[in-house]
C-alpha cells in the first residue's frame, strides 16, 4: 500500500484540516514555552485552532 | 466517564461501517452464492481480529504513555475532522448524501454480469472480504487508538464496536435489503465531533495541556464543536454573493 493512500485513508482529501491539526500541536508546544503559567487557556487555543480547521475544511476545494 | 462514552462512539463508527459493508454482502449473496458472501466476510472478520489482537497490547506495552496520547489524540483529530468535514459538505448540499440502495443497486449490476464458477465463486468472495476488510479496518483503527490509552479503553471500545457488528448484522439478516432508513449522515457527524474532541482532548494531554476540571472538560469540547460545525453548515448553505448577483 502507498503512502499517500494510508495518508488520505486516515486524513481524508482535506489539506486544511491536517494543516490545522499541526499548528495546533505547534501553538500549544510554543505557548507552553514561552508562557508555562498559561493553564487552561492553552486548551482554548488549541479548541479553537483545531474549530479553525473544520470551518477551513469545508470551504476547501478538493 | 469515558468508558461508556468511548463505547458508544465505537458503536456508532462501527454501525456506520457495518452498514456500509453490509450493503456489499448483501448484494453478492444476492446475486453470487451465500456461501461466499458469508465466507467472504468470515475470514475478513478473522483478518481483522488477528490485526487488533496483534497491534492493541503491544502499543500499549511498549510505547511510551504521553508519547502515544499525542500521536493516538492527533490520528483520533485526523480521522474526526475527515469524518466532520464529509457529514457538514453532505449537510449543506455540496456533497451528494451516502445512498446504500444506490450501491447495491450497483453492485448487483455489476456482479450479475459475470458468471458464477461453482460453489467456490470467487469473485463473489473476494468482493465480500474485500468490503468488509476495508470498513472494518477504519473501525479497528478506531478502536485501537481508543484502546490503546489502556486495558479498559480497549475493552470498551471492543464491546462498542461487537455490538454495532451484532446489530447492523441481525438487521442485515433479518431485512435482507440495505439499511437506508439508517440516518449515516447523522451518525457520520456524531461520531465526527467525537473522534474530534477525544482527539483535542488526549493529544492535549499529551503535550501537557492541564485540561479545565480534567474530564470533564471533554463535554464542553463536544459542545463547542457542535457549535462550530452546525455554524459552518449553516453558512455552506447560504448561497454565496456572487451566485446571488447571477440569479
Amino acid at each position: 500500500m502507498k503512502l499517500g493512500a494510508i495518508w488520505s485513508f486516515i486524513a481524508g482529501d482535506s489539506r486544511r484540516a491536517p494543516l490545522a491539526v499541526a499548528v495546533a500541536v505547534a501553538a500549544v508546544v510554543a505557548v507552553r514555552h514561552v508562557a508555562p503559567g498559561a493553564g487552561a487557556w492553552t486548551g482554548v487555543l488549541f479548541v479553537a485552532i483545531v474549530a479553525a480547521g473544520v470551518v477551513a475544511g469545508a470551504f476547501e476545494k478538493t | 466517564m469515558n468508558g461508556w462514552l468511548l463505547a458508544s462512539t465505537s458503536f456508532l463508527a462501527s454501525a456506520v461501517e457495518a452498514v456500509e459493508a453490509l450493503t456489499i454482502v448483501l448484494a453478492v449473496g444476492m446475486t453470487r452464492s451465500w456461501r461466499s458472501a458469508l465466507s467472504g466476510t468470515a475470514w475478513a472478520l478473522v483478518t481483522l481480529a488477528a490485526i487488533v489482537t496483534i497491534f492493541g497490547p503491544a502499543i500499549v506495552r511498549y510505547v511510551p504513555f504521553a508519547a502515544l496520547e499525542i500521536v493516538i489524540g492527533s490520528l483520533l483529530l485526523l480521522f474526526g475532522m475527515a469524518w466532520l468535514r464529509k457529514a457538514i459538505l453532505r449537510y449543506s448540499g455540496r456533497k451528494a448524501l451516502h445512498d446504500e440502495e444506490a450501491i447495491y443497486a450497483r453492485e448487483v449490476r455489476a456482479l450479475r454480469g459475470a458468471p458464477v464458477t461453482g460453489a467456490s465463486d470467487r469473485l463473489g468472495f473476494v468482493t465480500a472480504y474485500n468490503a468488509v476488510l476495508l470498513e472494518g479496518l477504519e473501525v479497528a483503527v478506531i478502536v485501537l487508538t481508543f484502546g490503546a490509552s489502556s486495558a479498559a479503553a480497549l475493552r470498551f471500545a471492543g464491546l462498542g464496536a461487537a455490538l454495532a457488528v451484532l446489530v447492523v448484522g441481525g438487521a442485515g439478516v433479518a431485512l435482507r435489503r440495505p439499511l437506508r432508513r439508517v440516518p449515516e449522515n447523522l451518525l457520520k457527524f456524531i461520531v465526527g465531533i467525537m473522534l474530534t474532541s477525544f482527539g483535542t482532548f488526549w493529544s492535549g494531554e499529551g503535550l501537557g495541556i492541564a485540561w479545565w476540571h480534567g474530564d470533564w472538560s471533554l463535554p464542553l469540547i463536544v459542545a463547542a464543536y457542535v457549535v462550530v460545525a452546525g455554524a459552518t453548515i449553516a453558512a455552506a448553505r447560504r448561497p454565496s454573493a456572487a451566485m446571488r448577483t447571477a440569479a
